[in-house]
């Protein structure tokens, strides 16, 4: 013992060779200064070290500091407070704390700028780094899920790194983008990819906060672009101080949320038997015979034969007749899956420079077999004071994407579809040769896994320097040249076993794309408190940008050897082809913050905006927000009122643009080139119109801020409405005209579409004490859209394509599902019914069934529970996430769920069918269309379900070693954690994942929809983070 | 303060100067496209512009298959089997159509695309040289010719089915749509009114394009597809004779038929025999015949048309248009097997049918006797000549030799019955209004003028 320790003892003097200098020991007690009672568990700390401690519940501290030290006090409910050592007298310290609201005087970042909460006039959501830090997701959108009131987010599905949605406050657009403007560090940043999801080159663990601008007045800033909202993403800056150092390590295993199930190779003898039996009465007794049997036996004989038939060939070396194979395809569309991350930082600097630099590796599988990302990214973030004048800095981060992607959900090729097979087929023959048609009954997608690869790579710079000149205390100029560099290729290759390859001797493609910006900011700031009582900040710049996007796209056939993948091995190069495309946005901004003796605020903000997509008439655009906000709680009359502790009231309105998402030249009236028989041709491809322009939305909001019991409590309540502007300035679509005229349509800005919405968040320190805390985060938002107007002339557009029936309707959410609705099973018959119009009477004729609106796939609510609870070095951190009120169309369910209509295996909810007179189910008699004597079973309400769900999104249990320990180690922190994503789900739905939005189609109309689509994915891991 | 004012002026005055002259970067045109203006402003590009009306042809959804396949599959008389995945395409194999199937629309939309590019050609010919005017006019008078007639075959009832004079056809496109200003709202023209502009066009083309022209129209495709609208219309003696001077333009300027069948088919480059087909390579054009006929070792789907005995067994034994593979378990046609093919759309075989047919129904010779030109097709095919003719052996003759390639049924509304006698298609009678195609519902829902078809 006494050796251990002279060895810890060793070792603490071998690392430490500042410290042993005038060591004393301070004592106080720590209390409210409102109340005078003694706060239990502030923290407090030696500045500038790792060093604390905490009070106990009678508020009392003892702590062992140098002469030359500060203390810092700090306590969530509480203002920081900081005491130089050197000035305690030797009775000890009677700290007096005021109690605060984090919340509210914390610093938040608006656009060009920052202000702080308290006198903000408008609705920013803030998400702090540290609370989605170590997520075990590629993409920091999916970390923000469930986090902040009016951001929805959700997974297109569960394919590694690929893409998601992001709405803030709905969707106000029909056909531009409905995403909101991502800034980093100033900087809008490029958002467009060849594949996969560019926000996922950035390393999330390298930011501070995200600030979630939402109503006009926080937004108007960003002008024509600031229509679907604003995400301002602050990276993490130095600090002065000595260097600190954090390694972070990661790892984990990742898994589907869930499996469906399908029929074993019994049931799926059975049933196919069953429907050749009854195919052939149909045919023979309904369907008038044409095929001319002589006997009902006859026809029997002939489908049973034919199913049979159909037997031996799907079961390929083995017997069916004896169940030999019993293949569970689902389970071969997955791989194990392993989740891993590396991490080395370090930050500190002095007066005058200021550094943070981090190097990452993250790598993740995906849950599909052939699915991962891996990125390896690096930051540097430099500040340097030149003179009290001037200050510099740089903002830099690169970063490498890699990522093997999977076909897209509608291709025979994406693992997902190998559910389709006949579970009496073999994967591989007896030599271990993977079957593909006609063994299998489609393309065998493990075939892609050994003859084929989708490498997607990204090289990413987003970087920008700034240089800061004070001419006086309160008035300065910044100017900031940011880049933003996305070089992207994707590499693929298609051997000459795949479908893609087969008849070529193998497939290759190299696509090639540059996105680029250059972007230019320049603005005075000035800042300003007259007579005590007036402040004032203001802002005035002039932005510039230019973006470029460069595409070539080389295939190549007649491969050597599926060794041999790269072009310069194709016998026959096929296509060969570049574009260009660029545009440009000029800019001019300001904003005013006036606030009069900390109770009445005043925001005004505008942007003029030039842009060179829009039409020629209609280039530039105003784009004004104002806002006003009263601090009830700071009026005298306020003033003791027992529980409320803070009130504010606020109101702002604004106009905003859209104007991500077009085709850059679509006003122009243009002729398109092409091919045909070796030479160049021309002919027209788009109707151009002058009068093209951003979306306008107009945008008000009402919210109060209160809190409650010293802010213990506080929240949020937001009520806004965001509709498209009416005149000439409405959503962007492509306006129908007859084909006849040789086009289908034309853009124009004619739609109009409302979101009207209602937002909560609720934060409590529900519990304080010095061993135990739990704070609790809730947010719960509520929209409803609607679509006003669509062309003026029409009111309903069905996209019924047997599969989905999503429509614009008037008066109905963006892509309602409208059509036919299913009446269960004939109980004599077996045949499928649906609804007439009349609602009430049935028909078995698809073709004659009425239609209704049927289901909104636009969620109604929406929201998410953070809880918080830490005991000693125990922190245990659960998010419950929550979407409610929508319905998914199972596109496949023709397919999967058709009551046999072809070989497909069938979902288990298919052994319930109707096999005689009298029984009532909803499953329709087994047939298969061998004849076509029926339809396949189209889209109907049979397969649409309520998808809302209420998901135990995330637990972290972390344990943070004591100081003590810490001390002797010569760390200033160890944390372990496990921590969990997607842990389990409640819901009605019945497919893989509630949480779903088919990736080939998904759009703005074309949402909820499934199409063998990846269950989201599980993920557990272990990490350790060590700052020292 | 004095050095601080200075430094913001100049600061300032930088910004300025800066943005002015960014300004100008707001002026955007495509690198990639042209404007409309420039496309129809000089001889060179209007010329690729008609070009371009032969590459709205070749889509998938017009000659580039789907408007011969749906043909086929409207007509399958248990001969072939639809057992593919893609419903829509099943909707039409069964006749079973939504006024909503894609593919149905397709073939609306990319037939007014080419008829649009040809009257946009029809407008600028002042723009081209001289000596070339009357070969372009004539080209796209025929390309607009004869996209209507392909798209009032598939979408109205057949000329004979009731009366021409009142049922409804297709609108009639005589004017291009240059700008917003020129979009129209037309209801349909009769079917009569149709085929009456259809033969105009025609009749117009014929004489001004040469009858030597590259892989485009020349006077023997014009005249071939003048033929192939007066037999539809039941017009024999118009059909004959324009098929008479087709095979007369065909044969003085080095078309003649192949003396192996098999080697007609999969070819990348027109054979003699071709009259007109679709450019397909390895780098442009698209070939939905092979697509959905062939199977996946040659690069197609997944052999979503078998071949029946019905079908098979119409051949006689030293038929050598007997070229089926075995595919994926099922007889497969090999006139489609191979990718990157030219799509066949007029072989100079069919004029000969038509002519033979034609001069059969008339009781006359013209160009030559019947039994000499149905004979020319058997022999050449490896058969014995016949000593005598019925009409149901010159259907026989015309639906062997033309399998697969988009005519099943419109011999089947011609002759008011199938090849093998049945006065029903697939259970369906042959005049049955879901036969026809529907109006596309985006049509209907964006031209108020449109009626829909019967039956929908």
């Amino acid at each position: 013992m006494r050796k251990l320790y002279g060895l810890l003892l060793g070792l603490l003097f071998v690392f430490s060779q500042t410290t042993f200098a005038q060591i004393r020991e301070v004592s106080g007690k720590v209390t409210d200064s409102k109340t005078g009672q003694p706060i239990d568990g502030v923290t407090v700390a030696i500045k500038g070290t790792d060093r604390a401690t905490t009070t106990s519940a009678d508020g009392s501290f003892r702590l062992a500091v140098s002469g030359d030290a500060t203390l810092v006090f700090s306590n969530i409910a509480y203002t920081n407070q900081e005491v130089k050592v050197a000035d305690i007298g030797a009775s000890g310290l009677d700290i007096k704390l005021v109690p605060s609201s984090k919340n509210l005087d914390e610093v938040v970042v608006v656009g060009y700028g920052t202000l702080i909460k308290r006198d903000l006039a408008s609705s920013i959501a803030k998400v702090r780094g540290t609370e989605v830090a170590n997520t075990p997701v590629p993409n920091m959108t999916q970390a923000l899920q469930g986090r902040a009131a009016g951001v929805f987010v959700e997974s297109e599905n569960g394919k590694v790194g690929e893409g998601i949605k992001v709405r803030i406050r709905g969707q106000s657009s029909i056909s531009a983008s409905n995403s909101p403007l991502y800034v980093v560090d100033g900087i809008p940043i490029i958002t467009g990819s060849l594949s996969g999801n560019a926000l996922a080159d950035i390393n999330f663990n390298d930011i501070e906060s995200f600030e979630i601008l939402k109503d006009a007045a926080a937004t108007a800033i960003y002008g024509s672009r600031a229509g679907n909202g604003v995400v301002l993403i602050t990276t993490k800056k130095g600090k002065a101080g000595k260097t600190q150092y954090n390694v972070n390590l990661q790892y984990g295993i990742n898994e589907p949320t869930r499996l469906r199930g399908f029929l074993n190779a019994a049931e799926y003898v059975e049933f196919f038997r069953e429907a050749a039996v009854n195919t052939a009465k149909y045919h023979y007794n309904r369907a008038g015979n044409w095929a001319g049997y002589s006997s009902e036996q006859e026809a029997i004989d002939d489908l049973v034969g034919f199913v049979e038939g159909r037997f031996t060939r799907y079961s390929g070396y083995s017997s069916w007749q004896n169940l030999e194979t019993n293949t569970n395809w689902e389970k071969e569309a997955f791989q194990d899956a392993k989740t891993g991350l590396i991490e080395v930082s370090a930050q500190g600097g002095s007066d005058r420079t200021k550094y943070y630099i981090s190097g990452s590796f993250n790598s993740q599988d995906g849950i599909l077999i052939g699915n991962f990302f891996k990125r390896v990214s690096g930051r540097i973030n430099l500040e340097q004071i030149l003179s009290d004048k001037l200050k510099i800095g740089v903002n830099m981060a690169l970063s490498k994407t890699d990522a093997n992607r999977v076909p897209q959900d509608n291709a025979f090729a994406t693992p997902m579809q190998l559910v389709a097979m006949a579970p009496i087929t073999p994967t591989r023959d007896q030599n271990g040769v993977l079957y593909d048609r006609p063994t299998t009954t489609y393309y065998n997608g493990l075939l892609e896994i050994d003859y084929a690869h989708y490498n997607s790579t990204t090289y990413r710079n987003v970087a920008s320097v700034f240089g800061q000149y004070n001419f006086m205390k309160n008035l300065f100029f910044r100017t900031e040249l940011g880049i933003d560099i996305a070089s992207q290729n994707d590499d693929i290759y298609q051997g000459s076993r795949t479908f893609n390859g087969s008849a070529t001797d193998g497939y290759g493609q190299q696509d090639w794309l540059r996105n680029s910006r250059f972007t230019s900011n320049n603005y005075f700031n000035y800042r300003t408190v007259i007579s005590d009582v007036h402040s004032i900040d203001a802002t005035l710049g002039a932005a510039f940008e230019n973006t470029k996007s460069e595409f070539s796209t080389v295939s190549g056939e007649q491969f050597p050897s599926d060794d041999l993948r790269t072009l310069a091995s194709a016998g026959k190069i096929t296509v060969g082809s570049s574009t260009i495309s660029r545009a440009a946005l000029n800019s001019f901004f300001g904003r005013v913050n006036y606030k009069f003796s900390n109770k009445y605020i005043v925001g005004l903000s505008a942007r003029y905006d030039g842009g060179s997509v829009f039409g020629e008439d209609r280039r530039w655009g105003f784009f004004p927000g104002i806002s006003a906000a009263w601090v009830i709680s700071e009026e005298n009359f306020m003033q003791n009122t027992g529980a409320l502790s803070f009130l504010k009231l606020r109101a702002s309105y604004g106009r905003l643009g859209n104007s991500a998402g077009f085709d850059p030249y679509g006003s122009q009236s243009r002729y398109g080139i092409g091919k045909y028989a070796g030479s160049s041709i021309l002919a027209p491809i788009t109707l151009g119109n002058t009068d093209f322009t951003w979306e306008t939305t107009i945008q008000t909001d009402i919210g109060v801020e209160f809190g409650l019991f010293n802010n213990k409590v506080s929240g949020e309540i937001d009520v806004y409405r965001k509709a498209s502007a009416g005149d000439g300035a409405g959503f962007i679509i492509n306006y129908p005209i007859p084909a006849t005229t040789g086009f289908t349509g034309y853009i124009k800005n004619i739609g109009e579409i409302e979101n009207k919405g209602i937002e909560l968040t609720l934060n409590a320190l529900v519990v304080n004490n010095r061993d135990f805390k739990w704070t609790t985060s809730f947010n719960m938002s509520r929209n409803w859209n609607k679509v006003l107007v669509i062309d003026g002339d029409q009111d309903t557009l069905s996209f019924n394509d047997g599969r989905y029936f999503n429509a614009l309707i008037v008066g109905q959410p963006i892509g309602v599902f409208y059509g036919q609705k299913y009446a269960g099973v004939d109980p004599n018959n077996g045949d499928a019914l649906y609804y007439l119009q009349d609602g009430k009477s049935t028909t078995n004729d698809y073709l004659a069934a009425g239609q209704f609106v049927v289901g909104d796939p636009n969620p109604k609510w929406f929201g998410g529970w953070t809880n918080t609870f830490s005991y000693k070095g125990l922190e245990l951190n659960v998010l419950l996430q929550a979407v409610l009120g929508y319905q998914v169309v199972n596109g496949a369910g023709g397919f999967m769920s058709a009551r046999g209509d072809w070989f497909d295996n069938q979902t288990r909810d298919q052994l319930r069918r109707w096999k005689q007179p009298g029984d009532v189910t909803d499953i329709p008699e087994a047939r298969i269309n061998a004849f076509g004597d029926f339809i396949s079973p189209p889209v109907s309400t049979q397969y649409m379900e309520d998808a809302g769900y209420i998901r135990l999104k995330n637990v972290t249990l972390g344990y943070n070693l004591p100081q003590n320990i810490l001390t002797k180690l010569k760390m200033s922190s160890v944390r372990v954690y496990v921590t969990g994503i997607n842990l389990a789900v409640i819901t009605d739905y019945t497919g893989w994942d509630p949480e779903v939005n088919t990736d080939y189609r998904a759009g703005t109309i074309n949402q909820g929809g499934d199409f063998y689509a990846a269950p989201q994915i599980k993920s557990w891991a272990f990490g350790v983070n060590i700052g020292f | 303060m004095n050095m601080n004012t200075k430094k913001i002026l100049s600061i300032l005055a930088v910004g300025v100067l800066f943005f002015t002259a960014c300004t100008k970067k707001l002026e955007q045109t495509d690198p990639n496209n042209l404007p409309t203006d420039k496309a129809l402003s000089t001889d060179a590009n209007v010329k690729k512009v008609l070009a371009g009306g032969y590459d709205a042809m070749s889509s998938g959804n017009l000659y580039g298959g789907n408007v011969q396949l749906f043909a086929d599959l409207l007509g399958a008389n248990a001969e072939i089997l639809w057992v593919g995945t893609f419903n829509t395409y099943r909707e039409i194999f069964n006749k079973n159509m939504l006024t909503t199937n894609p593919n149905v629309t397709g073939v609306w939309v990319s037939g007014y695309n080419a008829i649009n590019i040809a009257n946009n050609v029809l407008t600028a010919l002042t723009v081209v040289n001289a000596a070339d005017q009357n070969r372009v006019k004539g080209e796209a008078l025929a390309i607009r010719g004869v996209m209507h007639f392909e798209m009032l075959r598939l979408f109205a009832k057949d000329f004979r089915d009731g009366s021409p004079a009142t049922n409804p056809g297709i609108p009639i496109m005589l004017l291009p749509t240059p700008t917003t200003e020129q979009i129209t709202y037309p209801a349909r023209s009769t079917v009569d009114q149709v085929y009456t502009q259809i033969i105009t066009d025609l009749v117009e083309a014929e004489n001004l394009v040469p009858a030597k022209n590259g892989v485009y129209f020349n006077k023997a495709t014009v005249a071939g597809m003048l033929s192939r609208v007066y037999l539809q219309m039941g017009r024999y003696a118009d059909a004959r004779d324009a098929a008479n001077r087709g095979i007369a333009s065909a044969t003085a300027n080095g078309f003649g038929l192949l003396s192996d069948f098999f080697s007609i088919f999969n070819s990348g480059v027109n054979t003699p025999e071709d009259l007109f087909a679709m450019q397909v390579s390895d780098q442009d054009g698209a070939n939905n015949l092979h697509l959905f006929y062939s199977i996946p070792e040659f690069g197609a789907r997944d052999g979503d048309i078998e071949i029946l005995d019905d079908h098979l067994n119409l051949y006689e034994l030293d038929d050598q248009r007997f070229i089926f593979y075995l595919g994926l378990g099922a007889p497969r046609t090999a006139k489609h097997f191979d990718i990157y093919k030219n799509v066949k759309v007029m072989r100079l075989a069919e004029l000969y049918l038509t002519r033979g047919e034609a001069n059969f129904r008339l009781g006359t010779s013209v160009g030559a006797t019947a039994l000499a030109d149905i004979n020319r097709i058997r022999t050449r095919a490896g058969m014995t000549a016949l000593a005598a003719l019925t009409l149901d052996q010159i259907y026989l003759e015309r639906h062997l030799e033309l399998a697969f390639e988009g005519f099943f049924i419109h011999d089947i509304r011609r002759f008011g019955k199938t090849v093998d006698g049945k006065t029903t298609v697939d259970g369906k009678a042959i005049n049955d209004p879901r036969i026809v195609f529907p109006v596309p519902q985006r049509e209907i829902n964006v031209n108020k003028n449109l009626v829909q078809n019967q039956g929908y």
